[in-house]
C-alpha cells in the first residue's frame, strides 16, 4: 500500500516534471525545416533565461534566434544552415560556466552570444578561449572584460576570443556623472551598488568621475541583491541630504529601491545604467519612478534607420517577450559571428574547414557590417568601435530619451 | 534628525513579517518535529492567492476595502490548501521513514512548488505587482509610516493574539500542546493526532498568508522566488525565539529584523568598521547574534528544554 | 542550505512507527467526511484517479499557459533617421589662441563630418560646465553636406574658475544638429586625449591669473 503510494506519486511527478519540459519547450525548438542540405552550424546562446532577470535574457535569446532565421532564409552563407541552442544561466557565474563547458563539447558550436552579466562572463571568457571559440556579449559592460583588470591604467586584452557589441562602463558610467552633475544640477549623490561585478563597477565608475567634477558623495551602501527590503537603507539614503541617488545593479533591485527611498520622504530620482534600462524597473518602481533616470549603451534602438527592419521582423517572427534592451546588440552579435563564418566558408571553398573555431574567431576581429545598431566592428581589444549612449527618464510610465552621446576617443 | 525611532520602525515591520511565516516552522517543528523547509514557499502561494483573486476574480478597480478582506480570504484559501495537501500527499506517507526522507521532501517541495509557479502562473517569470492601499504615509514625529505597513502592524498583533487564545483557552489547543508534549499518551489520552497534524500546517499556512499580503502590501510586488529567502530568515527567527515556542516565533522575528536593520543603519559609522556596516552585511550581523544567542541559550530565546519533551 | 535541525533522533525524539497511517476506525467526526469519502476513493481506484487527475491538471495548466501567452506588445514605429547617426566628432588638437584674446581662454580644433543622408545643420555649439562659455569657428548655424568634412574651432572662456572641474575624465561638447528629419542634440565624448588636454588647458588658463 504504501509503496504503491510512493510509486504513484513519483508518477505523477516525474509526468508532471516531463510535461513542464515539453511545456516549456515548445519555442524553442527553431526551425529545422531548412532543406538546404549541408552543414548545420550552431550558435550557442547563454543568458538568464529564468529568474529577476529573464526579460533581458528572453530577449537576447529570440534576438539570436531572429539572426540565425534571417541568415537561413537569405541563405547568407551558402550551404550552411544556422541553428540556435540556448542555455540558461541564470544570471549565475558556475551555471554560465557549465553552459560554456556543454557549448564546447557540441563541436557544431562555431560561437556564442552571451551572456547578459558581466560576473558570468568572467567565469566564461577562460574556457572559450581554450576551446579557440568564439564569444560575443551584446550586454556586458565591464571594462575588465576586454581590456584586464588594469585597465585603468594599462589596457592588457586577457582573451582573444572574447568581443561585445555594447559599450564598457568606463564610458557609462562617467557619462552618467557628467549629466546628473552639469545637466541635472545633483551635486549631491548617495551611490548603492550590489556588490557584483557589473553594479559595483558601474558604481566605482560613476562615483570617480562625479568627483572629479567637484560633487560630492554624501553616503555609499552595497545591498544584498536576494532582499527586497531597502528600507533602512532608504532611511539613511533620505537622513543623508542627497539630492540624487545612483545605484550599480539592475532592476530586479532597483525597481523596489527607487520605490522604497521615495516611500521613505526623498523625493530624489535614481540614476542607474543599462541594467535598470528596462520596462520591468517602472513597473517595479511604481508610479513614483518618474523622473529616474537610466544611461544605456546605445542609441535606441527604435530611432536607428537600420533598426527598422529588425523591429519589423522581430514582430513578424511573432516572439513571446520584448526583444528588450539588448535585443539589437544580440542580433548585431550573432550577425557577427554569422559574417565571420561567411569569410571563413569563402576562403575556404565553400566548406567550413578542420579548425574552424579558430579560423572564425580571427575572422572576427575584422567584421564590418551595417548592423542594427549601427556600423559593427570591433577594435584591437574586442570593443565595439561603435560607441554610442542614450540617458533615457521615466516619463509617464515610460523610458523617454533625454540625452545621447557618441564616443569618438 | 534622529533616524533611530524611523529605523527601529523598520525592523519591527520586517521583523513583524518573518514572525508571522516563522509561527508555521515552529508549530509545524513544535508538534512533528519536521522542519517544514517549503513553508516559504507557501507564504509565497499565499501572496499569489491573494493576486488571483485581485487580478482575475474580482472586477477591475474594486476598492482595496473590499478587495483586501477577500485577498486575505483567497491568500489563506490557497495557503492552507497547500499545507495540508503537502501534508496529505507528501509529509504523512514518509511519517514513518527516517528523519532524513521528510526533510528531503521539503527541499523538494519547495522547489517544486516554486517551478509550478514560475511555469503556470500567468506573466510570474519576472515579478507581478500587487496592489497598495491608497493613500498618503502617515507621519509620527521623526517617523513615516507607509499605508502597506498599517496592514502589518495590525494584522501581527492581532494574529498573534488569536493563535494565543487558540492555542491556551481551546479544546484543540490543549489538544496541540499536549501533542507536542508527547505525542504517544496524548493519543492514548483520546487526541487526534492526526487531525492536530493537519491543524498545525493549516495554521502556519494561514499565517505565513497574512504575512505575504502583508509582504505584497509592503513592497508592492511579488515573485515566485519571495519565499526563498524570507523563509530562512523566518526559520532563523524561530531557532533564535526557540523553535517550538509561539511567543518566541513572534519575538525571534521583530529581533531578527531590528537587529538587520540596526546592523544596516549603524555598523558602518564605528570606526574602522565601514566596510562590514553596509546592507549586504547586515545577514552576517543577524547570524552572529544567532550563534551568540544560541551559545548562551541553546534552547532560544524562549525556548524550553529539550529534555522537557521527553 | 543552513540550520537543518536535528536530523536523528535525539533525547526524547524518535521516529513515529506506532501511528498507523490510517486514523482509527470509528471516530465519527462530521467534519472528517468528505476527506474520508475521498480518501476510500483514491484507495479503491488510486492510480487510475492519480494518472487521471495528473493528466487533467497537466492538460489544464499547458491550456492555461497557451491561453495567457502574454501578446506582444506593438513596438514603436521606429523614427526616421537621426542627424546623430550620421555625423562624427573627432578630436583634432588644440588650436593656438590668437595673441590679444581675452585671458583665461583656449582654444581646441574639432573635425565635424557627415557619412549620408540630407545635409546637416550645426545650430549650436555648447559645452556643459557653469564656468565656461563658448565660441565656435564658424559660427553656427552651418551646414554640412553628406561626404564631407569641416573643421571647426572651438574657443572657451572661463568666466569662474570655482566652477570648473579641472580634471574630468569624460568631457564632451553638445553638439544641435538638424537635418530634413530632426532636431537633436548629440554628446560628443571626445576622449582621452581631449580630456587630458582640456584638462591641462583649464589649469593653466585658472592658475595663471596674470595673464
Amino acid at each position: 500500500m504504501r509503496q504503491r503510494s510512493l510509486i504513484a506519486i513519483t508518477a505523477a511527478l516525474s509526468a508532471g516534471a516531463l510535461t513542464l519540459t515539453a511545456c516549456g519547450s515548445r519555442d524553442s525548438g527553431g526551425d529545422k525545416g531548412s532543406d538546404s542540405g549541408g552543414t548545420t552550424v550552431t550558435i550557442g546562446v547563454d543568458a538568464p533565461l529564468t529568474g529577476d532577470l529573464s526579460a533581458l535574457g528572453l530577449g537576447i535569446k529570440n534576438s539570436v534566434d531572429l539572426a540565425a532565421k534571417t541568415a537561413n532564409k537569405q541563405k547568407t552563407v551558402d550551404g550552411v544552415t544556422f541553428k540556435i541552442v540556448a542555455k540558461d544561466d541564470q544570471a549565475q557565474p558556475s551555471a554560465g560556466q557549465q553552459n560554456a563547458t556543454a557549448l564546447v563539447a557540441d563541436k557544431t558550436v562555431l560561437g556564442v552570444v552571451g551572456p547578459l552579466n558581466s560576473s558570468v562572463a568572467e567565469s566564461m571568457q577562460k574556457v572559450f578561449d581554450d576551446a579557440k571559440l568564439v564569444e560575443v556579449s551584446p550586454a556586458n559592460t565591464n571594462p575588465a572584460l576586454t581590456q584586464g583588470t588594469d585597465w585603468a591604467t594599462t589596457k592588457k586584452r586577457p582573451y582573444t576570443s572574447y568581443f561585445r557589441t555594447a559599450t564598457t562602463d568606463a564610458i557609462q558610467g562617467p557619462f552618467a556623472a557628467q549629466y546628473v552633475f552639469n545637466d541635472a544640477k545633483k551635486k549631491k549623490v548617495f551611490v548603492i551598488d550590489d556588490k557584483k561585478t557589473y553594479g559595483a563597477g558601474l558604481a566605482g565608475t560613476f562615483t570617480e568621475e562625479f568627483k572629479k567634477l567637484g560633487g560630492t558623495v554624501v553616503g555609499t551602501e552595497h545591498i544584498n541583491p536576494d532582499s527586497k527590503d531597502f528600507s533602512a537603507v532608504a532611511t539613511k539614503v533620505k537622513n543623508s541630504g542627497a539630492e540624487a541617488v545612483y545605484y550599480g545593479g539592475e532592476y530586479p533591485q532597483a525597481g523596489p529601491l527607487s520605490k522604497q527611498i521615495k516611500a521613505a520622504g526623498a523625493k530624489i530620482p535614481l540614476i542607474g545604467g543599462d541594467g535598470i534600462y528596462a520596462d520591468d524597473f517602472i513597473k517595479l518602481a511604481g508610479a513614483t519612478a518618474t523622473g529616474d533616470l537610466a544611461t544605456s549603451v546605445g542609441a535606441p534602438v527604435e530611432e536607428l534607420d537600420s533598426a527598422k527592419e529588425f523591429v519589423a521582423n522581430y514582430k513578424a517572427a511573432g516572439y513571446k517577450e520584448a526583444y528588450g534592451a539588448y535585443g539589437g546588440y544580440a542580433y548585431d552579435s550573432a550577425w557577427s559571428i554569422i559574417e565571420a563564418v561567411k569569410k571563413v566558408v569563402d576562403d575556404n571553398g565553400g566548406k567550413l574547414p578542420d579548425d574552424a573555431r579558430a579560423k572564425i574567431t580571427a575572422a572576427t576581429q575584422n567584421v564590418s557590417f551595417d548592423g542594427v545598431t549601427g556600423k559593427v566592428s570591433f577594435d584591437e581589444f574586442g570593443d565595439a568601435t561603435n560607441k554610442q549612449l542614450t540617458v533615457y527618464a521615466v516619463e509617464n510610465g515610460a523610458w523617454k530619451a533625454v540625452k545621447s552621446g557618441t564616443y569618438s576617443g | 534628525m534622529n533616524e533611530l525611532p524611523q529605523q527601529l520602525v523598520n525592523g519591527l515591520l520586517l521583523g513583524s513579517m518573518y514572525g508571522l511565516v516563522a509561527i508555521g516552522y515552529t508549530m509545524v517543528y513544535g508538534i512533528v518535529q519536521l522542519i517544514n523547509f517549503a513553508h516559504g514557499e507557501i507564504f509565497m502561494t499565499g501572496a499569489f492567492g491573494a493576486l488571483t483573486v485581485y487580478a482575475y476574480i474580482l472586477p477591475d478597480g474594486t476598492s482595496m476595502a473590499i478587495a483586501l478582506p477577500l485577498m486575505l480570504v483567497g491568500a489563506v484559501l490557497v495557503s492552507v490548501t497547500v499545507a495540508v495537501g503537502a501534508e496529505r500527499f507528501a509529509y504523512r506517507p514518509l511519517r514513518n521513514a527516517p528523519r532524513l526522507a521528510p526533510l528531503i521532501t521539503a527541499i523538494g517541495l519547495s522547489l517544486a512548488l516554486q517551478q509550478a509557479v514560475w511555469a503556470w502562473y500567468p506573466e510570474a517569470k519576472s515579478a507581478r505587482t500587487f496592489p497598495e492601499i491608497p493613500g498618503g504615509p502617515f507621519k509620527l514625529g521623526d517617523v513615516t509610516i507607509q499605508t502597506g505597513d498599517i496592514f502589518l502592524l495590525i494584522a501581527a498583533p492581532i494574529s498573534m493574539a488569536v493563535l494565543a487564545y487558540f492555542v491556551m483557552k481551546t479544546r484543540t489547543g490543549r489538544g496541540m500542546q499536549a501533542t507536542a508534549q508527547d505525542p504517544d499518551t496524548a493519543k492514548l489520552m483520546g487526541v487526534n493526532t492526526d487531525r492536530i497534524i493537519v491543524i498545525a500546517f493549516a495554521l502556519g499556512a494561514a499565517f505565513a498568508a497574512i504575512g505575504a499580503v502583508a509582504y505584497g502590501l509592503k513592497y508592492g510586488q511579488i515573485d515566485f522566488r519571495m519565499g526563498f529567502i524570507l523563509g530562512l530568515k523566518a526559520f532563523t527567527a524561530a531557532v533564535l525565539g526557540g523553535i517550538g515556542n509561539i511567543y518566541g516565533a513572534m519575538i525571534g522575528g521583530v529581533v531578527l529584523g531590528i537587529a538587520e536593520t540596526l546592523a544596516t543603519a549603524y555598523i558602518a559609522d564605528i570606526p574602522g568598521m565601514d566596510k562590514f556596516g553596509s546592507q549586504s552585511w547586515a545577514d552576517v550581523w543577524a547570524f552572529v547574534l544567532l550563534i551568540l544567542v544560541l551559545l548562551f541559550r541553546p534552547q532560544g530565546l524562549l525556548g524550553e528544554r529539550v529534555a522537557d519533551r521527553a | 542550505m543552513s540550520g537543518v535541525g536535528p536530523i536523528e533522533p535525539g533525547e526524547g525524539t524518535h521516529a513515529w512507527d506506532t501511528h498507523p497511517a490510517e486514523p482509527p476506525a470509528g471516530t465519527p467526526a462530521p467534519p472528517r467526511t468528505p476527506p474520508a469519502r475521498l480518501r476510500r476513493l483514491l484507495s479503491d481506484h488510486r492510480r487510475a484517479a492519480l494518472a487521471a487527475l495528473t493528466t487533467v491538471g497537466l492538460l489544464a495548466a499547458c491550456a492555461l499557459l497557451y491561453v495567457t501567452r502574454p501578446q506582444e506588445r506593438e513596438p514603436a514605429i521606429p523614427e526616421p533617421p537621426f542627424p546623430a547617426q550620421v555625423v562624427d566628432v573627432t578630436y583634432v588638437g588644440e588650436h593656438t589662441v590668437p595673441p590679444g584674446t581675452r585671458p583665461h581662454t583656449l582654444a581646441f580644433e574639432v573635425l565635424l563630418s557627415v557619412d549620408s543622408g540630407p545635409p546637416v545643420t550645426v545650430t549650436r555649439v555648447s559645452q556643459p560646465y557653469a564656468g565656461v562659455s563658448l565660441t565656435s569657428a564658424p559660427r553656427a548655424p552651418f551646414r554640412t553636406k553628406a561626404g564631407s568634412a569641416r573643421k571647426i574651432v572651438v574657443t572657451m572662456h572661463v568666466a569662474e574658475c570655482g566652477k570648473v572641474p579641472e580634471n574630468a575624465g569624460l568631457p564632451f561638447i553638445d553638439v544641435t544638429l538638424r537635418n530634413k528629419r530632426a532636431i537633436q542634440v548629440q554628446s560628443f565624448i571626445l576622449g582621452p586625449r581631449y580630456a587630458h588636454d582640456l584638462s591641462r588647458a583649464l589649469q593653466v588658463a585658472c592658475s595663471n591669473d596674470s595673464t
